[in-house]
């Protein structure tokens, strides 16, 4: 148990590595990227959403399972409580981010532990269910922010704006929940093996549900920052974040196949990733080599997790 | 017991077929009374050629997920391809240089996926997500914007090419490689190994199957049918952009799931797609013969694919007997 604890924390160390290095990287060919302002401003605020879907996408990906609608639940839920917040008032507009969300999470999780859907094909499933009543009910038209919303996307304290405090909230909640927590233990263990956990005794079932409902109540508070920062939304806005929130985990160290994660090196990616697509548009590089940029980190982590793996794997060989 | 849990297993996939069977069936019908205009020839004939290329491609697609793996680059692959035909297009080359080029080109992307995936053992959903990003931001970068003002010979396949002057050549197209795959899936002794790799990939390696030269094969072979996709979308318009086709990977993935084909792997046939891509082929336009607004036809998509897949799953589970059923979490 101690070498796997040393592992993760070379891991971790890489990841740090990396972001120390392509900061002071972009920063040395571009020093306005070095101010304070605009790390703050640019940098770090625009990765908030992101980063915010990441953290409870690593307890899915670490159960085994996977969720595609995660953008989608965050654009449905932003949607509802746009046109409800603009007609009832504030109050109402959250409470109903907040429900649709967590409903959103619940139809997933209750589908995947209860009917025993493959999680891809569910969430595959309620990614267009989602999408399209968004559609449906915006008929295509933008949806304008509210006061409450505005507030949580702009408001700043302490010279921080707001939305920073609430992801650095989430994400030490989130890291206690996965480390130091009997439901953490639970869902690594569901990831490792689900029936013989289900045959010590856990309802997997129910860790499975509370996985998938994290993340749609989440995704809702996720929403209303973004609504709040954009002041308007369309239905397509959440097209490709399910993707960049499934980057930002394996990036951060967490099999896809479920089992091994680290909730740090999700915090550390969103990092990474965050300086990287600011840090890129501060090179004047053109948004698709950002992409690009975007794919071949993640295919270089992927290759360089899976060469570390197999050589700690090879070390326990020969010294077992 | 082998014998009994494959007849068991057999039995469940004719059902899924019958299910989409009757589920076609009862659309169609109420369609026929309720959405006037649905059956008119033009209409038919262009819900025929989506038909057609979702197919193809979902074809390559149920192959891949037979053996456990998924692709979700196909759809940026498929804008590649898109891309890659009408810069030749532009050059003048005629239909049938369009065609090899395009299979080829195909082939060869999706061996690169393959490579990354058995070479450096990464697991396909996130190798191919990886790489459906490249793409993406390399072919804005490489085609500067669209390709536009295309010529007549470009576009001959899709406007001209018919059959008996009505049905859209795609169909044609569609037609045998759907017979030969069908076939292929029947009688060929690879198609054996991809299930064998689907089922248990280490057991299948013990048995004496390379099992990286399967996958390689399984990617290569779709990536073929993606370059067939490829021509038969690019070629419907005299503007190609490089986002043609993105997304639609989840389309062909739809059909493959709906179709019966498990993503666990190991299991789903060929006819099962067929039905699961001409169901989602016509929902699409059907919802709007309806008098629905077309904002929910990706709503009523979804539904469809949870409510099928779950009942699926439901009778499947049904079926089996207790001390099984335990044992089945994946």
């Amino acid at each position: 148990m101690k070498k796997r604890t040393h592992f993760e924390f070379n891991f971790n160390m890489a990841l740090f590595l990396i972001l120390i290095v392509s900061f002071f990287v972009i920063a040395q060919r571009n020093s306005a990227f070095m101010s304070p302002d605009y790390v703050i401003e640019v940098v770090l605020k625009n990765a908030v959403e992101i980063g915010m879907l990441a953290l409870p996408m690593t307890l899915v990906i670490v159960t085994g399972g996977i969720d595609l609608s995660c953008g989608n639940i965050m654009v449905l839920s932003a949607m509802a409580g746009g046109m409800v917040g603009g007609k009832l008032g504030s109050l109402a507009g959250v409470i109903v981010t907040i429900l649709i969300g967590a409903a959103c999470g619940l139809l997933n999780g209750v589908i995947i532990a209860r009917a025993r859907v493959p999680a891809m094909i569910t969430t595959l499933a309620t990614m267009y269910l989602y999408l399209g009543i968004a559609k449906g009910i915006s008929k295509g038209d933008s949806i304008y922010s509210y006061p409450a919303a505005t507030a949580l996307g702009n408001f700043e304290l302490f010279g921080l704006p707001i939305q920073i405090y609430i992801y650095a909230l989430l994400a030490v909640v989130y890291v206690i929940l996965l480390h130091r927590s009997c439901f953490g233990r639970k869902l690594i263990a569901i990831g490792l093996n689900e029936n013989a956990t289900r045959y010590c005794g856990i309802d997997t079932g129910k860790s499975i549900m509370a996985a998938y409902l994290l993340e749609g109540l989440t995704a809702s508070v996720a929403a209303l920052i973004w609504i709040g920062r954009f002041t308007s939304l369309k239905f397509d806005a959440g097209t490709n974040l399910h993707m960049k929130a499934i980057t930002v985990v394996v990036l951060g160290g967490t099999s896809i196949v479920g089992g091994v994660g680290d909730m740090r090196g999700t915090v550390l990616a969103t990092l990474i990733i965050a300086v990287f697509n600011s840090g890129l548009t501060v090179l004047n590089l053109a948004i698709d080599a950002q992409t690009i940029i975007q794919g071949a980190v993640l295919l270089v982590s992927l290759v360089v997790y899976e060469a570390i793996h197999r050589y700690q794997r090879n070390k326990k060989l020969i010294r077992g | 017991m082998e014998a009994t849990e494959k007849r068991e297993k057999k039995g469940r996939k004719r059902s899924t077929e019958a299910y989409l069977l009757l589920f076609l069936i009862v659309v169609l019908g109420f369609l026929g009374i309720f959405a006037h205009g649905f059956y008119d020839l033009n209409n038919v004939m262009s819900i025929l050629n989506r038909f057609s290329y979702i197919l193809i491609a979902a074809i390559g697609m149920n192959l891949i997920i037979i053996t456990s793996n998924i692709d979700v680059a196909a759809g940026s692959l498929i804008s590649a391809i898109c891309i890659i035909v009408a810069a030749f297009g532009k050059m003048g080359v005629m239909f049938w240089g369009l065609l090899p080029i395009a299979i080829v080109c195909g082939m060869l992307m999706s061996a690169l996926n393959a490579v990354i995936i058995t070479k450096l053992k990464i697991p396909a959903m996130v190798a191919t997500l990886a790489m459906s990003q490249i793409y993406q931001g390399v072919l804005p970068l490489l085609s500067h914007g669209s390709i536009y003002d295309l010529p007549d010979s470009f576009t001959w396949f899709a406007f001209k090419a018919k059959l008996f002057g009505v049905l859209p050549a795609s169909v044609l197209v569609m037609a045998i490689i759907t017979v030969i795959a069908v076939l292929f899936m029947r009688y060929s002794r690879f198609s054996k190994k991809l299930y064998a790799v689907g089922n248990n990939a280490n057991g299948a390696r013990l048995a004496g199957i390379h099992v990286d030269k399967v996958l390689m094969a399984a990617y290569v072979i779709a990536g073929g049918l993606y370059g067939v996709t490829g021509v038969v979308i690019a070629t419907a318009s005299q503007r190609v952009t490089p986002t043609m086709a993105n997304g639609m990977e989840m389309m062909f993935i739809a059909s493959v799931v709906l179709g019966g084909t498990s993503t666990v792997g190991g299991s789903g046939r060929i006819q099962g797609t067929v039905l699961g891509a001409l169901i989602l082929a016509i929902i699409g336009p059907a919802i709007n013969y309806i008098g629905i607004s077309p904002d929910w036809s990706n709503a009523v998509m979804g539904v469809i694919i949870l409510v099928s897949v779950t009942t699926t799953i439901y009778e499947h589970k049904k079926k089996r007997v207790l001390p099984e059923e335990v044992g089945e979490a994946k």
